[in-house]
């Protein structure tokens, strides 16, 4: 009797089951059309062309060096490193940083960095360059100086070696300001090394655009049915578009942005930020003579929608990078998915984000969204710290 | 020194050449609704207001009382406008919630206000019987309408009451030349540009918005919209900016944008305390 029982209870277990791993479900055409638009990944290397030992094998070098580099803070006690951990996706697992102070924002994860057009979550910087040195300089983060910098340029003789061989030129007679700039471009040239690996979703995406029923279906159904809620009803592709899943603008969501004291007026302060910098692609320091990627920068003037506005991340491993949004308020990427589900849409101006609605989602259309936003993760590699990729 | 030398170099000194004075600004659009009572306390609320530069600031809360807290704080700065929202989700059910009616009437025995709004009201909606209702209160009391909707909204409660005064919240997010029209068609229309930046970018006023402002320059006011708390710490910013593309202005146009429009409309709303 207990046998029949078993047998009965594998039955009843094997039905209430998820459907068998091998089913695919009836994607439309349109909606394979949109799937697609998620790829191909990797995307091609493209050097920077206002960086000019972007793709640089000795620069990247260098940039590795720095980017560890605790030397670079007056106390030794920080470096990029700190906010960017290797094995937490390089992000810091924090709700919000902690430098040499408390700070405001959670520190974003750095893989397939160079994809973007605008750098933090306010878009302060239109290079990964420029971007690579505020924090370094900032007094609240690493606060370090351009002297800093040049000083271990100079004076490090592994360092100096590995900047003569990316550079073409020796340190010594270089002025401090111009160091900081070439560090940062080696920073940026080691970040732009940081893609993330491929991931259950591009199998699926890319076995969907040979017609590759089997291998489609390899995907787990919760995962199908979020991808097609993702690209579907919940509208997310809008702002989550293309293969690094983001649109590189910036956006009001919904969430609360105020700071102790004060608040984060996120875009606008960064558009303003960037209005004031020399270190831009307007500046004297963009490598291209041309200025071809400066048009954005010229034209941008910050708008009273902007105020609150914070940079629409990319989803791709969005899984290792908790916790979420501009201020590390949601914990969880179900906390995300539930915000998107109930957020207070008088919260966002009647004339301003007009695509965004409460989805009203139940718990199995949230279970399906997370495991859909589960297939864009992977392990991550650590770096690459094998002999012939550092500066020694 | 002489005394009548010293007495012209201190008066010279002390003179408000135009490059130095700091162009007074009356918010035509703000409010201070539940959420933000406890991260912008009323004492902060009124010091940002007075950082600014503020002259007048016309406030709608979601509930009342945010608007009464600050008015009673500083009386000489804070127009009371009157919502018909208890809290800021009302905007969406409000057309259709009789009880607003009651809610006004009873604000409207214990206080006083200089109009009726900021409420969202679009289309057809506007002569549905609560907006009616209200209409009529404002008819009956003298009061303006703060009205953020289209222009078919704007035409139906003229409609409703040809004597009514509207000002016409983010000039309806409509084209400067649908704006000219509606102004042109109803004089007892005003406009602010709450939310707006497309009338004037960089310091410099769009060349057909500045044809509009020059053609009607005591129909316009200026507006931060403090539509979530966080705005709160915009609206000496905002100031900023709108000086910025007042400058562009002529010096009789812009102050009267700026605020001698509001002053001239709203104004009696405090000398009647």
């Amino acid at each position: 009797m207990r046998r029949v029982a078993a047998v009965l209870s594998a039955l009843l277990a094997l039905a209430m089951a998820e459907p068998r791993a091998a089913e695919l479900l009836d994607f439309s055409a349109a909606e394979i059309a949109r799937i697609l638009r998620h790829g191909p990944w990797p995307q091609p290397f493209a050097a920077d062309p206002g960086n000019r030992v972007s793709g640089n094998r000795d620069a990247v070098a260098l940039g590795r060096a720095l980017f560890f580099e605790t030397r670079l803070a007056p106390d030794r006690t920080l470096s990029c490193a700190t906010c960017h951990e290797p094995a937490l996706a390089w992000s810091d697992g924090r709700p919000r940083s902690q430098g040499r102070v408390a700070l405001t924002r959670n520190a974003p994860s750095l893989l397939d960095v160079r994809l973007k057009r605008w750098f933090g979550w306010d878009g302060g910087h239109d290079t990964l360059w420029s971007m690579s040195l505020r924090p370094i300089v900032d007094p609240k983060e690493i606060g370090g100086s351009a002297y800093g910098i040049a000083d271990l340029l100079r004076g490090d003789p592994t360092l100096s070696a590995c900047y003569a061989r990316a550079f073409g030129r020796g340190a010594d007679g270089i002025e401090a300001e111009a160091l900081a700039v070439d560090a940062a471009k080696a920073l940026a040239a080691f970040q732009e090394t940081l893609d993330s690996p491929r991931t259950p979703f591009d199998g699926f995406r890319d076995a969907l655009g040979r017609g590759d029923v089997e291998a489609a279906a390899r995907l787990p159904v919760a995962a199908q049915r979020g991808t097609r809620l993702f690209v579907g009803r919940g509208n997310c592709a809008v702002c989550h578009l293309g293969p690094a899943f983001t649109n590189g603008e910036f956006h009001d969501i919904g969430i609360p942005y105020f700071t102790p004291g004060g608040d984060d007026g996120g875009r606008h302060e960064g558009i303003k930020t960037l209005r004031e910098s020399r270190l831009t692609l307007l500046g004297p320091w963009n490598d291209d003579p041309a200025r071809a990627t400066g048009a954005a920068t010229r034209h941008v003037d910050p708008q009273h929608r902007n105020f609150g506005e914070f940079r629409v991340p990319s989803l791709r491993n969005a899984a290792r990078t908790a916790p979420y949004m501009h201020n590390g308020s949601l914990a969880t990427l179900r906390d995300v998915i539930r915000h998107y589900s109930d957020f207070d849409p008088e919260r966002l101006h009647g004339d301003g984000e007009a695509i965004l609605t409460p989805l009203k989602l139940d718990d199995a259309e949230i279970d399906d969204l997370a495991a859909f936003l589960d297939s864009l993760s992977s392990e991550i590699p650590g770096p690459d710290l094998s002999a012939g990729a550092r500066c020694g | 020194m002489h005394p009548a030398i010293l007495l012209v170099a201190v008066l010279l000194a002390s003179a408000p050449g135009r490059a130095a004075e700091v162009l007074p600004i009356f918010d035509a659009h703000l409010h201070y609704s539940h959420d933000a009572w406890d991260p912008v306390p009323p004492e902060r609320a009124v010091a940002i207001l007075r950082q600014a530069g503020l002259r007048r600031a016309m406030i709608s809360s979601s509930d009342d009382e945010g608007t009464q807290k600050l008015h009673a704080l500083a009386p000489d700065l804070v127009i009371p406008v009157l919502r018909p929202y208890r809290k800021r989700t009302d905007v969406s059910t409000w057309v259709r919630d009789e009880s607003v009616l009651t809610y006004l009437a009873e604000r409207l025995a214990k206080y006083r206000y200089a109009a009726i709004g900021e409420f969202h009201v679009y289309g057809a909606d506007a002569d549905l019987p609560v907006v009616r209702g209200m209409v009529r209160m404002a008819k009956d009391r003298g009061l303006f309408l703060h009205l953020h909707g289209d222009a078919e909204a704007v035409e139906r409660v003229f409609r409703q009451d040809p004597e009514a005064r509207i000002l016409w919240a983010h000039s309806g997010f409509d084209r400067p030349d649908n704006v000219r029209a509606m102004l042109e068609r109803h004089p007892r229309l005003w406009c602010d540009l709450a939310f707006r930046t497309d009338h004037a970018s960089g310091g410099r006023v769009d060349p057909v918005w500045r044809a509009l402002f020059l053609a009607h320059p005591g129909r316009f006011m200026v507006g931060t919209d403090t539509f979530v708390p966080e705005r709160w710490h915009y609206i000496v910013e905002h100031a900023s900016w709108s000086r910025a593309w007042l400058e562009d202005l002529p010096r009789e146009v812009a102050e009267r944008i700026a605020w001698r429009n509001g002053d001239a409309l709203f104004g009696d709303a405090l000398r009647r305390d």
